[in-house]
């Protein structure tokens, strides 16, 4: 399988991110370098403050690096001005947050073809392909059901729908089922799974719980700013119904 | 994003927090109501000062005198010898002649007396030409205005019979006690045109000091068919009081009256006798258009004539009136002011509020022009409503002064125009100015907006 998928899709050299809190700096990112293929399910873990997020931040133009390289399909993130950014997340990513963060003043359908809007597409083929999305993750009777009415595995069933139905090359997931129950963390993530799969998706996923990381490809194992270690698992399939 | 899926957008998210967005726009309300009232008042004094000027002899002609009666005022240039320019047929021809002159009519003016019955009363005649009284458009009850070529007519005013007096008494019934003389006018009348000799006769002196020849009195004309301007006896205009008649025919008359004699008013050789042409005691020249008449006026005066408009009258009355329409809208424009404050407020607190909602929106990919875009429509939304509610509210604020207000101000000012007028161009006006201020006051929210990071939007719990 490794051997389609080796077109390198994120390329990172050399990164650092630097903060200062007062007077005291504090290194984020302290030299972190990898590549990550096509189609490839990749987990970043490590604790809290071990500087994940930043990366993943940084991955998807949130916040500029310090120093280094991040080229994505060819294009360096590190020197887009906003406006760049906001074209570049719109046409290649999708996300997937924590808390779901879908707007509470509209329905299921309208969540998901909100990413759609943004690219001018018209109503009623935006609001079709997100009905379809819906019936994808399987939430088809929730359509109409605003955030506040369905639980938050369904919310985050929204969200993944959300991030999907751009059809982008690279999704990242932050902390996706830490507002999740078990039960429901392992629907979530079997079905992220199997999309990804199915359509030959790039996703990058940060979690504290090794347990969750381990369902991906690769594992990166981040301490203090730097890779500890990339443990590859692509060899060791294992499915949520056997872990549990 | 298309235009229509950010208005839907805007106005969701306006109709989401709905008390704040009424709270708001009723401020625009005020403030658009208060300019447009404000200003309304502005323009119905400045239009009833203009039919103040339009009752009064109209902005567009001017009335020349000869130039001799107020030479002081020339700063001693024109010293006693210089020759007095009268107004002739030849200096009448000459000012028809000046740029922007439609046509200009000599005034001869004379008294005349007419007689009833009983009573009698001193008339002014104003003697025009058919083009000019044409011109005059005076509004008559009945009868016509006097045409070239007629025989000698003459227009009362309908305050003329107010002038009647009873010769044997010599009391005037109307203005002693009230009561309107028994004359007919549409009745004959008895006219007298040697005023002098007849008042002379009157009182016995009936011989010319200097002569000592005695005076006959006066012949009396038989005359009828006099023509009425229109309106009661308490409304005045400028054709009131004086009477109207064609030029030429009043000539005729009055040549065929006096015969050899000098006629009054008139001059004359050293010996008394006149002369061969006539002098005028006015002319009336009509410009093309109110911006040339003090351009007109300034050449007649170098002609050395004496010419008087409403021009200069009209001007310092505009500019108090634009005065007072700066003052006015000042005020209105100062209840705008705040309501933008309004605006900016509610858009700042809606943009608090939403830092997650414009965060999460950014992340997902909405360019930083549409989040601009959003919240400058919300905020144009807030000043349009205001605009138009306004607009509506200041309309029944104006119908209501014009109709409460309206009756009193005409009494008291004599006009019948209304209190407050809205022209349609300040209904647009206050529209576009009241979406200006909704957008201008969004703007610095909507750049607000915009500058978010979406990285602190994501985190904000």
């Amino acid at each position: 399988m490794s051997e389609t998928k080796s077109e390198p899709v994120i390329q990172v050299k050399d990164l650092y991110k630097f903060y200062s809190i007062g007077n005291n700096k504090v290194k984020a990112l302290n030299g972190v370098d990898f590549t990550i293929n096509r189609g490839e399910f990749c987990s970043i873990v490590g604790t809290s403050g071990s500087g994940k997020s930043t990366l993943l931040n940084m991955l998807a133009g949130l916040e500029k690096p310090t120093k280094g390289q991040i080229v994505i399909g060819g294009e360096h993130i590190e020197k887009m001005n906003e406006n760049q950014l906001v074209k570049f997340r719109r046409e290649h990513v999708g996300f997937i947050f924590q808390s779901f963060n879908l707007l509470p003043t509209m329905n299921a359908v309208e969540n998901v073809a909100l990413p759609l809007t943004f690219r001018g597409m018209p109503k009623k083929i935006r609001l079709a392909k997100a009905a379809k999305m819906l019936e994808l993750v399987g939430l088809k009777k929730q359509c109409k059901h605003k955030p506040t009415q369905m639980s938050g595995g369904q919310q985050q069933r929204v969200g993944v729908a959300r991030a999907l139905v751009v059809k982008p090359e690279i999704i990242f997931a932050d902390e996706p089922t830490g507002n999740l129950d078990s039960n429901t963390s392992a629907e979530v993530m079997n079905l992220m799974k199997k999309i990804v799969r199915e359509q030959n998706l790039t996703l990058i996923m940060v979690t504290h719980d090794n347990h969750l990381a381990s369902f991906a490809d690769r594992i990166f194992h981040i301490r203090d700013g730097k890779i500890l270690k990339i443990e590859d698992n692509t060899n060791r399939e294992v499915t949520i119904d056997e872990e549990i | 994003m298309n235009f229509l899926d950010l208005l839907t957008m805007s106005v969701n998210n306006l109709w989401r927090r709905k008390l704040r967005t009424a709270l708001t726009v009723l401020g625009v309300v005020i403030g658009t109501a208060a300019i447009v009232v404000m200003v309304s008042l502005g323009i119905a004094l400045n239009k009833s000062y203009l039919e103040d000027v339009e009752q009064s002899g109209g902005l567009t002609t001017i009335n020349v005198y000869s130039g001799n009666e107020y030479a002081f005022f020339e700063g001693g240039s024109q010293s006693d010898d210089t020759e007095k320019i009268e107004l002739t047929d030849d200096v009448i021809e000459e000012l028809a002649q000046l740029d922007h002159v439609e046509f200009v009519s000599p005034v001869l003016t004379s008294n005349i007396i007419i007689k009833q019955g009983l009573y009698q009363a001193d008339l002014y005649v104003r003697a025009m030409s058919s083009e000019a009284l044409n011109k005059l458009d005076i509004p008559l009850a009945y009868g016509s205005v006097p045409q070239d070529g007629e025989e000698l007519r003459y227009v009362l005013g309908n305050q003329a019979i107010t002038n009647f007096y009873n010769a044997k008494t010599n009391s005037y019934p109307y203005w002693d006690t009230g009561e309107v003389p028994d004359v007919d006018l549409q009745g004959d009348f008895f006219v007298i045109y040697d005023v002098d000799a007849y008042y002379q006769t009157l009182w016995g002196d009936a011989s010319d000091p200097e002569s000592g020849t005695t005076i006959k009195p006066p012949k009396k004309y038989i005359m009828s068919d006099f023509s009425l301007v229109s309106g009661g006896l308490e409304e005045y205009n400028q054709f009131s009081s004086d009477t109207y008649a064609n030029i030429d025919a009043f000539k005729a008359q009055l040549k065929k009256v006096f015969k050899n004699k000098a006629i009054p008013g008139q001059p004359t050789t050293k010996s008394g006798k006149p002369y061969k042409y006539w002098v005028y005691n006015e002319a009336y020249v009509k410009v093309d258009h109110m911006d040339n008449v003090t351009d007109v006026q300034k050449v007649i005066s170098e002609m050395g004539l004496q010419p008087t408009s409403n021009a200069e009258w009209v001007e310092s009355a505009q500019k108090q009136s634009r005065s007072i329409q700066a003052v006015l809208g000042g005020i209105g424009a100062v209840s705008l002011f705040v309501a933008s404050i309004g605006i900016a407020n509610t858009m700042m607190m809606s943009i608090y509020e939403r830092t997650k909602e414009i965060g999460i929106i950014k992340v997902l990919g909405c360019s930083l022009g549409n989040i601009r875009t959003l919240f400058l429509l919300e905020a144009a939304f807030i000043g349009l409503i205001g605009g138009i509610l306004g607009l509506i509210l200041s309309y029944g604020i104006s119908a209501l002064m014009n109709q409460f207000m309206g009756s009193m101000m005409s009494g008291m000012m004599g006009s019948t125009s209304s209190v407050s007028v809205i022209p349609p161009w300040l209904s647009l006006f206050a529209l576009s100015i009241s979406v200006l201020v909704g957008i201008l006051s969004g703007f610095f929210p909507a750049l607000k907006a915009m500058k978010l990071s979406p990285l602190s939007a994501i985190k904000t719990e």
